[in-house]
């Protein structure tokens, strides 16, 4: 049984998935994620890229195939067990009740809870955690009151609170401005754990993660480390006429805020 | 707090001890006074405050479990469901202790029936369950009234079915009550920490490491449970659990633990101090079924819910 603190010693492997719904199918007949790996999957809408996502998380039963991480094929987990292997960041989250920011994101540590009320050490993971993505003011405010760029921040707070060697995210950065989602992804890239995320926009994507997945109708079109995907690739898999203009890097001289790179044409 | 809030309740029994039909009061007790305070008033009034514990903590967990501000017992149709149930095993002629069985059965039939119009995957719109509801009211409430046309005898009022209240009180009753509550009561404070979790959507729930559909279906069972054993010795008292699970999250603010804890307590006040109402608002000594006055309370309070979204007290749509 992998332990929870031992991040970034886990991978996750995919073995002949197949999962079918309706006119939708989606077949992976083999997907390994090394320890650590940074994944962004991409595609158009409605390619499956939600669904695998899912799949991946042992979230939907697949027709046929399994998915182990660590070794453990994820079905035998119980769900407090395999909680404390991976969080999973749904595209779609909601919350009933007027919880406050502190409580949601303090949610994130109940697989790890040894009584029945966190710990002083869960206390302060999670004040470190509402730190690291600039929520330490809203701590007490309501979930519900908050606009939904800032949900969705206490929401992936909630998740990295987890402290899983393996993190799912589906959009993690959909509704955040330019700021936020810069600090969000280089969060992300510097996890020490293994990190698939489904992501639309490319420019924000490219300097974030290793390997891109390209997904068109239920399948992995490119699997990609992130020198290989060019305009041809990007021009297929979205239907586009993709043009290569995108800039590197993560700040100029004399600035220390990140930059965001910017293409013309994408 | 809580300690503090139980005092209070345990005051708020005290007080309504003395207040009925027959003028009572502390310092002028004889014998014929303590009679009927020690075998009629002090019976009905802990009967009263078991209830409505019960309904209190019944409509926290359904509020919970179908992630709806408007659910509770007599909302999802499960009170008059068990209400059907129990008079059709009076109609058979079940023994008076086996009754809860068959109203607990109506009600979980009641509460599938409406939660499969109402949900979709796993999401309850809180308008159609609340249709739904008012389906299974309709259709529970004439199965009552027919099986009372062809058993005249062997069953209570209508009235007694539909606007519940506490006639019939004996320790046995109360013993068997009380015993159940404390039994659910009991096991939702201690898991009440991964009651929270679902609060959130399916996924986020799942993957925080709760079995979502394991945990759901249990406390829907234990909801219904609650209901149905109060329903088959009461009769439907509406809206106590409707009410108190918001008051409770309004003061002592979402976690479980204490919305748990207060929606208990404050079913059992609300309840006590109706059941006194119900006694001394109509004058000559009769009574009003409490259920009329919980409903009245109920009824305005759930106006005032769809209407007034206010935030703290509801959530962002959708």
């Amino acid at each position: 049984m992998p332990r929870a603190d031992t991040r970034g010693e886990i991978g996750i492997r995919v073995e002949g998935l197949r999962f079918s719904r309706g006119a939708f199918s989606l077949e992976v007949p083999w997907l390994e994620v090394s320890p650590g790996e940074k994944v962004a999957i991409m595609g158009e809408n409605g390619s499956g890229k939600t669904t695998l996502l899912t799949l991946i998380g042992g979230f939907l039963s697949p027709d046929d195939g399994c998915v182990e991480m660590g070794g453990e094929d994820l079905v035998r987990l119980s769900p407090r067990q395999r909680a404390r292997i991976l969080a999973f960041l749904p595209q779609v989250t909601s919350v009933v009740f007027p919880f406050t920011v502190y409580q949601l994101v303090l949610m994130g540590r109940y697989p790890h809870l040894v009584g029945r009320k966190p710990g002083p050490g869960d206390v302060q993971t999670t004040l470190k955690t509402m730190r690291m993505l600039g929520l330490e003011d809203m701590s007490d405010r309501r979930y519900l009151s908050l606009s939904g760029g800032e949900q969705r921040r206490v929401m992936l707070a909630k998740v990295l609170n987890q402290g899983t060697p393996v993190i799912l995210l589906d959009e993690p950065v959909a509704m955040l401005d330019a700021r936020h989602s810069l600090t969000a992804l280089t969060l992300l890239s510097c996890w020490e754990g293994t990190v698939v995320a489904v992501v639309h926009d490319i420019n924000l994507a490219l300097p974030h993660f290793r390997r891109f997945l390209f997904m068109r109708e239920g399948q992995i079109l490119y699997d990609v480390y992130k020198e290989d995907v060019n305009s041809e690739i990007l021009s297929e898999v979205y239907d586009v006429r993709a043009y290569k203009c995108w800039a590197f890097g993560f700040s100029l001289p004399g600035e220390d805020r990140p930059v965001l790179p910017c293409s013309r044409h994408l | 707090m809580r300690i503090l809030f139980f005092v209070v309740l345990l005051g708020a029994c005290l007080f309504s001890l003395f207040l009925g039909p027959v003028k009572t009061s502390p310092s002028h007790l004889n014998k014929e006074t303590f009679f009927i305070l020690w075998n009629f008033r002090l019976p009905r009034v802990v009967f009263a405050a078991v209830n409505g514990a019960m309904l209190g903590l019944s409509g926290s967990l359904y509020q919970l479990v179908l992630r709806n501000p408007l659910a509770d017992g007599f909302t999802t149709g499960t009170a008059s469901a068990s209400a059907l149930g129990a008079v059709v095993a009076i109609s058979l002629g079940f023994p008076a202790f086996l009754v809860p069985f068959p109203a607990l059965l109506g009600g979980l039939l009641g509460l599938v029936f409406v939660y499969r119009l109402s949900s979709r995957s796993g999401v309850v719109s809180p308008v159609t369950m609340v249709l739904a509801g008012i389906v299974v009211n309709i259709v529970s409430s004439s199965g009552i009234s027919f099986l009372k046309y062809l058993f005249e005898e062997s069953l209570s009022s209508v009235v007694f079915w539909l606007m519940g209240g506490f006639f019939l009180v004996d320790w046995s009753k109360i013993g068997v009550c009380l015993t159940v509550l404390l039994a659910i009561l009991a096991y939702s404070l201690f898991d009440a920490l991964s009651f929270n979790l679902l609060a959130l959507d399916r996924y986020s729930a799942a993957s925080s490491g709760v079995d979502v559909d394991g945990l759901r279906r249990r406390l829907f069972l234990l909801a219904t449970a609650l209901v149905a054993l109060s329903v088959s010795f009461t009769g439907i008292i509406g809206f106590v659990g409707l009410i108190v699970p918001h008051v409770a999250r309004a003061l002592f603010g979402s976690d479980m633990r204490e919305n748990v804890y207060y929606s208990t307590l404050m079913g059992a006040m609300l309840l006590v101090v109706a059941d006194a109402l119900s006694r001394v608002v109509v004058p000559q000594g009769a009574e009003l079924p409490v259920g009329i006055i919980t409903s009245l309370a109920g009824g305005s309070f759930f106006l005032w819910l769809l209407f007034k979204k206010r935030e703290g007290l509801w959530y962002a749509e959708g």
